[in-house]
């Protein structure tokens, strides 16, 4: 008997077989494959594309939170960079620090909240001697404050919030909001169905 | 597309060698600078976009005398139940309240009586709006949102009286 290469031997009629014969024994598998590249970077330039359109320089200016849901507006400006009162359902917080719960603010008939009003005097205090040693008018201190509140709030809290920051010196106030989509007008819903 | 682009030979050259006239793109840098990309802006991308509706907290008196003949007080009282809206001396019939099936208020009727003013009153730019306790805070930026898309941007905030 012949000398044979160690390995798997099949019978005659395996050997003819298209799997045993051609697949296992015969056949020298091609290792190889081509990949097809140009999906893929069709895909990653649309990816980039998308993501270039959508970027933002200012990157997250408020810190958005699950117990805070923003009520939603069309005619917005640009949300800029100053210190955030935040309300939501519970507690009333400047910058990460409690001021108080909602519930104890809603009992209380004063107009404004001494503690809020203390630590944004505080907030603005620092900023004015920060911008004082630079000595600059660009960096003069122009009142601007973020109420990031959640839309379920009641007037009667954001009235004490705004008066008070009102009361530290901060007089513009700005309601953040989520960005919406404009509603559509008839004509425009009518062009889009083509009448 | 990288190595399947083949060098194709466009016939023999002057020197009887075949030269290939085009060359293969390597890609494999580009596609490592696109994940390089994508990564990055995924990671700095910003999915909620925020924006801001300045308020005045009280409706002072125009800085310029000349537009005190032009222009005239309005005021919005915002209740839960109507929003009463008075221009100068004449007040408007009250607008019911009327909310959809998301518990939103329709601003409709709002939108038309705010126009027929701005007819009467192109230089009119300002509105105080007097919301009372109860309302809320998401009825108040929506007629904000409405008062500064029907052309009266200068929008104050005050307390309802009464």
């Amino acid at each position: 008997m012949a000398i044979q290469v160690p390995g798997k031997r099949f019978g005659k009629r395996l050997r003819r077989s298209r799997v045993f014969g051609k697949g296992k024994l015969n056949a020298k598998r091609v290792m190889t494959a081509d990949l097809l590249i140009t999906p893929m970077v069709d895909m990653f330039v649309i990816i980039v594309l998308f993501l270039i359109a959508n970027f933002s320089a200012t990157g997250d200016v408020l810190n958005i939170t699950k117990d805070i849901r923003l009520p939603e507006a069309v005619n917005v400006k640009d949300i800029e960079l100053v210190p955030v009162v935040m309300i939501s359902n519970e507690q009333v917080l400047v910058s990460g620090t409690v001021i108080g719960r909602v519930e104890d603010l809603s009992r209380e008939d004063y107009l404004n909240i001494p503690a809020l009003e203390e630590k944004l005097r505080d907030m603005k205090k620092q900023y004015e001697d920060l911008h004082a040693l630079a000595n600059e008018e660009s960096g003069k201190f122009k009142g601007d404050v973020n109420i990031q509140g959640d839309k379920d709030i009641q007037y009667k809290i954001l009235k004490r919030v705004m008066y008070s920051c009102m009361t530290a010196g901060y007089n513009n106030i700005n309601f953040a909001t989520q960005t919406a989509s404009a509603p559509k007008t008839g004509e425009q819903q009518a062009s889009v169905r083509g009448l | 597309m990288a190595g399947g682009m083949g060098g194709a030979e466009l016939g023999p050259s002057s020197s009887g060698k075949k030269k290939p006239l085009d060359t293969t793109i390597n890609l494999v840098p580009f596609i490592d600078l696109m994940a390089v990309t994508i990564s990055f802006l995924i990671m700095t991308a910003v999915w909620t976009q925020i924006g801001r509706l300045q308020v005045s907290s009280s409706g002072g008196p125009s800085d310029n005398p000349d537009d005190n003949d032009k222009t005239i007080p309005l005021t919005l009282l915002i209740t839960d139940k109507e929003l009463k809206l008075t221009a100068g001396t004449s007040t408007f019939d009250p607008i019911p309240v009327i909310r959809d099936a998301k518990g939103r208020i329709d601003l409709a009727k709002l939108q038309m009586r705010i126009k027929e003013v701005r007819t009467n009153l192109p230089e009119q730019a300002a509105i105080t709006l007097q919301p009372e306790d109860n309302v809320r805070y998401e009825d108040l930026v929506r007629i904000i949102d409405e008062c500064i898309g029907s052309g009266l941007p200068n929008v104050s905030v005050a307390a309802a009286i009464g």
